[in-house]
């Protein structure tokens, strides 16, 4: 469970990075500078994801302190 | 906070709705480039045009303008065209033009029956003006022959162009955070009247989903500056006055998470989100108005009004502004209702 939400994470952070590595600026500011609205919204989604993998992250915590204590 | 699953559904079908509308709908025809940008006064200029989602060559009435001036407007003595999104304008320039400056400045001014008009200002900067006055056939009555085409697009804007996109993300986000940080501020002050916990679990967690939503504003603003502006930061003066914003809001999570007497925390963390909220709206909404900012806005206008935010972009930003709000407060329940279980766990233990 614990190695899935590893690679989950892992694969947020870096699957932008793959799509921009392999660019140069250029292909950014290619087609009126479309390429920038489609970072911002994979940054969004990433924010939004992090955020969501710590809430997660506690209500695990959660569920395993109930789990002890039954 | 709210009941049902109605809502949360409107938040995801709301946002689908932006991400499908805000990029589907096109730009309004516009001007990318133009070239040669400089030319001496009494030359002809062979002016090749960059159309953007433009039809030059299938549009009829095809015609080109140089403006110095509401009086000195020049029209292109012919147009060759090359493309849909490429032609090239003959222009003779006068020896003489009535300007105070030593440059004159033209902006350019494409016309056709399909795409309506285009502006691009600054386009041609034209010196070594002639000193001696003399006749020039300017045509003063183009602007009744100006085609005027209603589609349903987004305006280009030039510098712009396709990011002004990034105004459902990146403008929305801001205004979401505010409808969650006003949130969290009647919750601050009811747990203040009622000492009732819940209230300040829902305070808590609208300001950290606020907060995660202003740097996400930050982080997109960037982005939107580096392609537009050219830095990811400059010293523009409402991107610092937000930062410090955010700053004041991360001293929130500092202050809550250092105290260990759980009522004076809650007591104080309540007070230091009253005190943040009636900081934020100066440092965001009126300093930046009182100064010059890249920002719209600056100078005292309002920043979403006229040009900036015509009808076509309303009806996908007020869209997107409620759908984030709905979809931040979605998360800031979950936060809540996690808050609310542990609060009964630790309960429970202090009783055993």
């Amino acid at each position: 469970m614990k190695l899935n939400r590893a690679i989950g994470l892992i694969v947020c952070l870096v699957y932008p990075y793959l799509i921009f590595a392999q660019s140069n600026v250029d292909f950014i500011r290619s087609t009126g500078k479309i390429y920038s609205v489609v970072a911002v919204v994979c940054l969004l989604f990433l924010f939004l994801a992090v955020y969501l993998y710590r809430l997660d992250r506690k209500i695990s915590d959660l569920e395993k302190k109930i789990k002890n204590e039954s | 906070m709210i009941k049902g699953l109605w809502w949360k559904m409107l938040g995801v079908i709301l946002f689908l709705y932006v991400c499908i509308a805000g990029f589907v709908v096109p730009l309004k025809p516009g001007i990318y480039n133009a070239s040669p940008t400089n030319i001496k006064a009494g030359q002809t200029l062979n002016l090749s045009i960059e159309g953007y989602n433009s039809h030059y060559k299938s549009a009829e009435e095809l015609t080109a303008f140089l403006k110095f001036d509401s009086i000195q407007i020049l029209k292109a003595t012919d147009i060759k065209v090359n493309s849909e999104q490429s032609i090239e304008a003959t222009f003779n320039i006068p020896e003489y033009i009535n300007t105070k400056k030593k440059i004159a400045e033209a902006t350019l001014i494409v016309d056709n029956a399909t795409d309506g008009y285009s502006i691009m200002p600054a386009a041609v900067f034209v010196n070594s003006i002639s000193k001696t006055p003399s006749q020039v056939d300017w045509n003063t009555d183009f602007v009744n022959d100006l085609h005027q085409v209603d589609a349903f697009a987004f305006p280009f804007r030039n510098i712009l162009y396709e990011t002004i996109r990034n105004t459902f993300f990146h403008v929305a986000i801001w205004m979401s955070m505010m409808i969650l940080f006003i949130g969290a501020l009647y919750s601050s002050i009811q747990y203040l009247r009622t000492r009732d916990r819940r209230h300040d679990i829902h305070s808590y967690s609208l300001t950290s989903t606020g907060i995660v939503y202003g740097l996400f504003g930050l982080a997109s603003g960037a982005i939107w500056a580096k392609y537009t502006w050219g830095t990811f930061w400059t010293s523009d003066i409402k991107l610092n006055m937000a930062a410090i914003a955010m700053l004041l809001y991360a001293a929130y999570w500092i202050l809550r998470s250092s105290i260990e007497d759980l009522d004076n925390k809650y007591k104080l963390s309540a007070i230091y989100n009253i005190f943040a909220f009636v900081a934020l709206i100066p440092l965001i909404f009126v300093i930046p108005r009182l100064t010059d900012s890249l920002h719209p806005g600056n100078g005292g206008n309002p920043a979403l009004g006229g040009e900036d935010l015509d009808n076509t972009l309303r009806m996908v930003f007020y869209p997107a502004i409620i759908g984030l709000t709905l979809l931040g407060v979605w998360i800031s329940d979950l936060v809540s209702r996690y808050l609310k279980l542990e609060n009964i766990i630790q309960e429970k233990e202090n009783i055993l």
